[in-house]
């Protein structure tokens, strides 16, 4: 069964004025455990399609089911919740909170979802060292080479064991070796803990390494192809 | 977690945490020390007239309140200073007779108040000794001294040893004269007082007014101040046919004073503290604008608003709390240290000050719930502050804010 399904998404910016049509009728279906990419070039509606995923934009019109809960009609404080508790995110620009340190960054969405502090402690040390950075624990993000940090941002999203991680552009400021490292202990995690990974990109490193790569073009499915594991 | 993250988020930007921190402390500080300053001012005129003049609680005739006549005088006044003596919480007492009249010198005369005392007993209560500045305290003259403000001395062109005739009425309301020699000059803060008062001994005044044992007014000292009120209430129920008053009722202007200024000054000090809260709410502004990104990926990934808008006040109640602390302990320090050496008013204001009864001496000090009420307005203020930049982040698109250069 699918844990994410796209029915009929469609989403249209500025439909009063000049109507842009970013997402047009997308049906796609995300099996647990997933290596997904979603590629396309600018404004094919990449990001568009990452945003609802994660609840963090709404269609203007079709569904989104995660787990059978379509998300489109969550009211935002429900939304939130469900974020929290659902889903994992690595942005582009990796988005620590630079005042604390990486086992804090790691620890933090854990806390806001008030699991244990013990377990929390332990599931971060974990973590940092599954992504190689079991001796940086206490060193803040401006400490940390770009690789590094985006390694954390990748530790944060799986550490509370979410049901799928978005990942937007996660390598897009990376140099090769740092994107290789971090493709590699993606794919791992990814192994390891079953956890289902959708990214956008246009990094080919990452799309080479996709199981299934979907492309946009003018906000439709232009291909979905399965290279298989 | 919280405000741990608020905590390190204001150290973020040390220069501008440190400027708004610094502007606190020192616009805090100033606040606290200008308001000490109208308190000990206030405090200071109130020490010289309750403690130097007026006294705690003092006893009449009823009818003497009222009309200020010679013949209303107190019955029994032996009787009640001896009551006086045994109770414990009355401290010093003293007899004073009273009368209106007129002073005259060989060529200048002035209407006074004439005061007959006990002066040991008064000495006792109300430093009378401590304000001469010539002469003698009712020492060196055997017969009819008179003790007079610098003021009068210089308008009857009088000097200690010179000779003044007294004039007033007796109790059988005939006009009675007799002769004086200043004894000593005083002058205190008042001016208006010094010009319009002066001392003979009772011993003396009382048998011209025509009653050995005269006396129209009791003035005492209570041992504690804070119970003067009941110690009031006390006397009042021992001697229901007279008329018992404590100082908030004989100085009713500095009770009214007082409450003003104590009422005024925390009004300074909002106004202070407003104008910079005004400063607090730019530095959080430029805070939220600069970590749009941030506040978009923590919003993002489910930190919802309430925790977003906590972490905001957090933010701006902790700058503001830093800032506060050391401006109240400054101001503390300054107002404990300058309580002690006194700020010396004489070189700016001159003798400008007696004419309105303020010393030159200002001692200044706050009461403990000032500073309190200072530390709840600056949380008002913060927290005040604190809205329009927390409702700012809360304002933010997530899936906007994340992507912001």
């Amino acid at each position: 069964m699918a844990v994410i399904e796209t029915i009929g998404l469609s989403k249209i910016y500025n439909e009063t004025i000049v109507p842009v049509k970013a997402l047009n009728e997308v049906n796609l279906a995300f099996e647990q455990g997933e290596f997904t990419s979603i590629v396309g070039p600018s404004g094919s509606g990449k990001t568009t399609l990452l945003n609802m995923l994660g609840g963090l934009d709404k269609p203007s019109s079709g569904s989104i089911l995660i787990n059978q809960t379509d998300i489109t009609k969550l009211k935002e404080r429900q939304l939130i919740d469900y974020r929290l508790r659902h889903i994992g995110f690595v942005f582009q620009s990796y988005n620590l909170i630079p005042v604390l340190t990486a086992v804090e960054n790691v620890s933090f969405i854990m806390l806001l979802q008030k699991q244990p502090r013990k377990a929390i402690d332990q599931r971060a040390r974990e973590i940092l060292e599954q992504v190689g950075l079991g001796d940086r624990l206490n060193a803040r993000p401006a400490q940390l080479s770009g690789g590094q940090q985006q390694r954390v941002a990748v530790a944060r999203a799986l550490a509370s064991r979410p049901d799928f991680v978005l990942a937007d552009e996660p390598t897009a400021n990376l140099d090769t070796q740092s994107a290789f490292n971090l493709l590699d202990i993606m794919e791992k995690l990814n192994r390891d803990e079953n956890i289902t990974l959708i990214f956008s990109t246009h990094d080919q490193r990452v799309i080479e390494r996709a199981r299934r790569v979907i492309t946009l073009v003018d906000g439709a499915v232009a291909s979905d192809e399965n290279h298989g594991s | 977690m919280l405000i741990k993250i608020a905590w390190r988020n204001i150290w973020r930007n040390t220069s501008r945490s440190l400027t708004i921190l610094i502007a606190i402390m020192i616009g805090l500080a100033a606040a606290l020390m200008a308001s000490a300053f109208s308190m000990g001012f206030v405090q200071q005129r109130f020490n010289n007239v309750i403690e130097r003049f007026v006294s705690h609680i003092q006893i009449h005739n009823p009818d003497f309140v009222h009309d200020g006549e010679v013949t209303q005088y107190l019955t029994n006044p032996q009787e009640i200073m001896l009551k006086l003596q045994q109770n414990q919480t009355v401290k010093q007492a003293a007899l004073r007779t009273k009368a209106n009249g007129i002073i005259a010198s060989a060529k200048v005369s002035s209407g006074v108040q004439i005061t007959g005392i006990d002066p040991q007993a008064e000495q006792r209560l109300t430093d009378l000794k401590g304000w001469l500045i010539k002469g003698a305290y009712f020492e060196g003259v055997k017969r009819n001294p008179v003790y007079i403000g610098q003021e009068l001395a210089t308008k009857l062109k009088a000097d200690v040893g010179s000779r003044l005739v007294l004039n007033f009425q007796n109790l059988d309301g005939e006009i009675t004269a007799a002769s004086f020699k200043v004894v000593g000059i005083f002058k205190t803060i008042d001016v208006a007082f010094d010009e319009t008062t002066v001392f003979v001994q009772r011993t003396d005044i009382n048998p011209l007014l025509g009653g050995e044992q005269l006396a129209h007014e009791i003035a005492l000292l209570s041992d504690d101040f804070d119970q003067i009120t009941k110690l009031k209430q006390q006397l009042q129920q021992q001697f229901p046919e007279l008329e018992v008053r404590s100082w908030e009722k004989l100085s009713q202007e500095l009770v009214l004073m007082q409450e003003m200024t104590s009422q005024s000054l925390i009004f300074l000090v909002f106004i202070i503290l407003l104008g910079l809260g005004f400063g607090i709410l730019n530095t959080m502004l430029m805070s939220v604008f600069e970590r749009t990104r941030e506040l978009g990926m923590l919003m993002a990934v489910g930190m919802n608003k309430k925790r977003v808008f906590l972490m905001i006040m957090f933010e701006t109640v902790l700058l503001s709390f830093t800032g506060a602390a050391a401006g109240m302990l400054l101001g503390f320090g300054l107002i404990s240290w300058l309580g002690r050496q006194g700020i010396n008013l004489a070189g700016v204001a001159g003798d400008s000050l007696a004419i309105y009864g303020y010393g030159n001496m200002i001692y200044p000090y706050l009461e403990t719930p000032f500073y309190l009420q200072t530390a709840f307005l600056v949380l008002l203020i913060a927290l005040l502050s604190a809205l329009y930049p927390a409702f700012k982040a809360l304002q933010l698109v997530p899936a906007e804010a994340v992507r912001k250069e």
